[in-house]
Formats: structure tokens, sequence, C-alpha cells
């Protein structure tokens, strides 16, 4: 499983409906980009970050670890905003892109933590059957409730196809690791035609009629959340609009 | 490398979404039909998708020395053709947000878009035209310009989104492209060899779904040039 994932499905709101948890997630999310970025992304931030390390109780290491990946984008997407092309000299350092960049990090960086706060709290089975709710076809779905099946299997393939590989010396050189990731690639496609050909004739013994069709559970929906999720969303957006008031 | 959540202003987020949304339904309508005519279609759609997720995990090295991970689209659009991709391609890039942080929900129409349509698209355009000149130089050139073509999108996005205060849109492209499409050159070569290689490995151990996926001809399977390891004594 992903560290998203487990952290989803062995953390305190795991038995929480998936709907109070995409409005207060998606709910700050949609205040992280809606909002004016100076102040809205530092407090959807903090708030998000207080969610996250309080009561959905991510530890800190594995934040920064899971938000280094966006950072490291969004770190190298901002610097093009720090240098202006064309005019004398044709490229130079443009100073005045500073507080547009830094705008721009710290929106990102906000709803990025919104993203995590979300993935982290709300296993990926417990989103794709409801998807059909928002108008996705059940085909889609069901294929995409295939995918979610059968990826952790073949990427244990992958790794341990690799860990085969290198022990054969299969990385010494840029040729021989070429080769191998090519081997890794074809090993997994057999893999997952072949599962995917055994699931069908399993399927078929139990009388597979073409649906996929799951039992969901439905925990019940929290009015408690739901309000406090509300007043969180309703101070966030007060507070970002206040301080923008007084600091301009 | 997919566009971070929230990176986008929200009016981009938004009209990046509106492009993607036809060629995503269209791709959704495909795969319905194809469920519906073949019911089992639906397990070989599932492996198609959780093989794209594991194909774009793999580590591959890029030519200058670094490691990277390919995109994935220049294969699965041989082997799937583009408009099932827009679909497959669509949910591998939500999955790789909800489990992994990559990319964004916000900006998923955008990497949508540049990763599961313009990329695939461009590489099925370029194999179909170069297909007569022989399976591995289709499905290279298909493999490096899907790579490619999907950072060059990427890059005009983020141009479009923040354009240059002094030369426009055009500075930006110029400035962003070097960043994220010319970077990308040698690791689009080194995918296009590694896909090679891969459908190398696949004529000769699964030519009977190649056959199906129509990727092979009856001809091909005889004509098809030996892998260095099919060489050796």
């Amino acid at each position: 499983m992903s560290r998203l994932d487990t952290l989803a499905a062995t953390g305190p709101w795991r038995l929480r409906h998936p709907g109070e948890k995409a409005l207060l997630g998606l709910g700050l999310l949609g205040c992280a980009v809606g909002l004016p970025p100076w102040p809205g992304a530092l407090v959807v931030g903090i708030v998000a970050l207080a969610l996250l390390l309080g009561p959905a109780r991510v530890g800190a290491r594995q934040v920064l670890e899971l938000a280094a990946g966006p950072a490291a984008f969004i770190t190298i997407g901002s610097l093009p905003l720090l240098v202006a092309v064309g005019g004398p000299g044709v490229v130079r350092w443009a100073p005045e892109g500073l507080p547009r960049a830094a705008e721009l990090a710290a929106r990102s960086l906000a709803a990025t933590l919104c993203l995590l706060l979300f993935a982290a709290t709300t296993p990926l089975a417990d989103i794709l059957p409801r998807l059909t709710r928002l108008g996705v076809p059940a085909a889609v779905t069901e294929v995409a409730a295939l995918m979610y099946r059968l990826l952790f299997g073949l990427l244990d393939t992958a790794a341990t196809t690799r860990e085969a590989q290198a022990m054969r010396l299969g990385f010494v050189s840029w040729r021989a690791t070429m080769r191998s990731a090519a081997g890794q690639a074809s090993t997994v496609f057999v893999r997952a035609f072949d599962r995917a050909r055994r699931l069908d004739e399993g399927l078929a013994l139990r009388g597979y009629d073409g649906n996929l069709t799951v039992d969901v559970g439905s925990p019940p929906v929290s009015v408690r959340f739901l309000a406090a999720t509300t007043a969180v969303l309703t101070i966030v957006i007060a507070a970002s609009l206040w301080l923008r008031a007084v600091t301009t | 490398m997919h566009i971070a959540e929230g990176y986008l202003p929200p009016v981009h987020a938004a009209a990046w979404t509106v492009v993607a949304a036809p060629f995503v339904v269209h791709g959704a309508r495909a795969m319905v039909r194809q469920v519906r005519e073949d019911p089992d279609s639906k397990l070989l759609l599932g492996a198609a998708g959780a093989f794209t997720f594991v194909l774009s995990a793999l580590k591959i090295p890029s030519v200058t020395g670094s490691s990277s991970h390919p995109t994935g689209t220049g294969l699965g659009t041989v082997l799937f053709r583009p408009p099932i991709m827009a679909v497959l391609g669509t949910i591998v890039l939500l999955f790789q947000a909800l489990l992994l942080a990559h990319g964004g929900l916000t900006t998923l129409g955008a990497n949508a878009f540049s990763m599961a349509i313009a990329g695939p698209w461009i590489g099925y355009g370029v194999y179909r035209l170069t297909r007569r000149f022989g399976l591995s130089i289709a499905v290279f050139l298909a493999a490096m310009l899907a790579d490619l073509s999907t950072y060059c999108v990427t890059s005009v996005q983020l141009a479009l989104a923040f354009p240059d205060p002094v030369s426009g849109v055009v500075g930006s492209i110029a400035k962003f492209g070097g960043i994220f499409a010319i970077t990308q050159i040698p690791l689009a070569v080194a995918e296009g060899l590694l896909t090679v290689l891969v459908v190398r490995l696949l004529v000769r151990n699964s030519p009977k779904e190649l056959l199906r996926l129509g990727v092979l001809r009856r001809r091909d399977e005889t004509t098809t040039p030996a892998t260095p390891q099919e060489s050796r004594p």
C-alpha cells in the first residue's frame, strides 16, 4: 500500500463518512485556491497543518516527506517568475517578481497540505465506489476499482523483479539498467494480464454477469463533525478577509 | 512531473478541466460501450490501467546519468489507443494525486490534458505515420514524442498562467520550456529506447495479447527482429 493509503486506513478518522472528510479537506482546498494568497494561503496552510498533526494524527516527519515531492515542483516552478525574458540583455534577474513567486509558492503549498489532509484520512477504496453518485459511469468506476485492486500486487512484482535483477548485476551499466527496466515492465505486463485472466475465470465460476457491485459500508454522517467543519471554513474565510483588510 | 496542487490560478485550472472533459467523456463512452459489448474486457482494462500506473513508477536511467520515471503514455497509447488512454491516464493521475500527492485535484484537468490526452494523441499519430518503417522505429518515435510533447504542453500551460512581464506568453514559454521541456529531451530519448525494449520483450513473451490489442499483425510475428537476448547462443 502507499504511505498515504496506509495512513488513511489506520488513522483515527478511518470510520468517518468520506463526505465529512471531503467537506473538510476539499473545502479547505477551495479556500486555498479561491482566497487571496495573502493572507489566505497562510491561514489555510496553518489550519490544514494543525488538523494533520492534531486530530488526523499524521506525524510531522511523514508530512514533510509526503510534501517533499510537490515542494520540489513548486520551488522549481516558481523560479521562472524571478527571471524576465526580452528587452536589453535578453535574460535578466527580475526581483519585482518575488512577491508573485512567493504568493504562488504559498498558495500551492497550502493547497498541497489540504490534499494531504484529505488523502491521509480517506482511503481510496472508500472514494471510488462513491464516484458513481457524482455521475461517473459505473463501468469506469469498476475499472478504476480493478486497477486499485491489481496495482499493489503489481508494484510488489516490479520491486521483487528489480531486487532479483540487482542481485544478478542488472544495474552495473546504462545498457544493463535499461534492459532490466524493460524486463520489469514486460514482467508486470504479463502478470497484469495473467491476474486479470485468472480473476475473470474465478468470477465466471461464481456466476459473473458483468457487474462488479460491491457492498460499500455507509457509516452515519456526524452532524457535529459537519457543524465543526462549517465553523472552521467560515473562520478561515473570515480571518483571511479580515487580515487582508487590515494589512492593505 | 505533474503540476502540483493549487499551482494554477482557479480560472486556468477550471479552463483546462473544461478543455480536457470532452476527450475524457469520449473515452469513457468508448469504455462503457466496450464493456457492454464484452463484459470480460472490464478486467483487461483494469489490468491495462494498473500496468500504466506501475509503468510510470519504474526508474529509468537518463542518457545524462541521472534517473527518472517514464510517463508511460507512449507505450499506453500504442497498446490501448488514445481514447482509452484518456480515461486510464486520468484515473492514474487521480491515483497519483490521492496515493502519492503527485499532481492534484484542482490541477487534474491540466495534467490530464498534457499527460492523458495531448501526449497519447501525438504519440499515436506519430506511431500510425511511421508504422510502415517497422514496429521498433514507430514505437521509439511514438514514446519519445509522447513524452516530450507532454512536457511541452505542460510548459505552455504554465506559461499561459504566468506570462513574462516583458515578453508575455512567448517569453514565458521559453522560460518554462527551458526548465521542464529541454531538460526532458534526454529522458524522452531514454523512454523511447526503453519502450522499444519493452515491446520487443512483449513480442517474444506475449504475442497473443499484442495480437488481441491490434499492436501486432500476423506477419509481424515472424518478421520482428530478434532481441539481443534471443541472438545469444
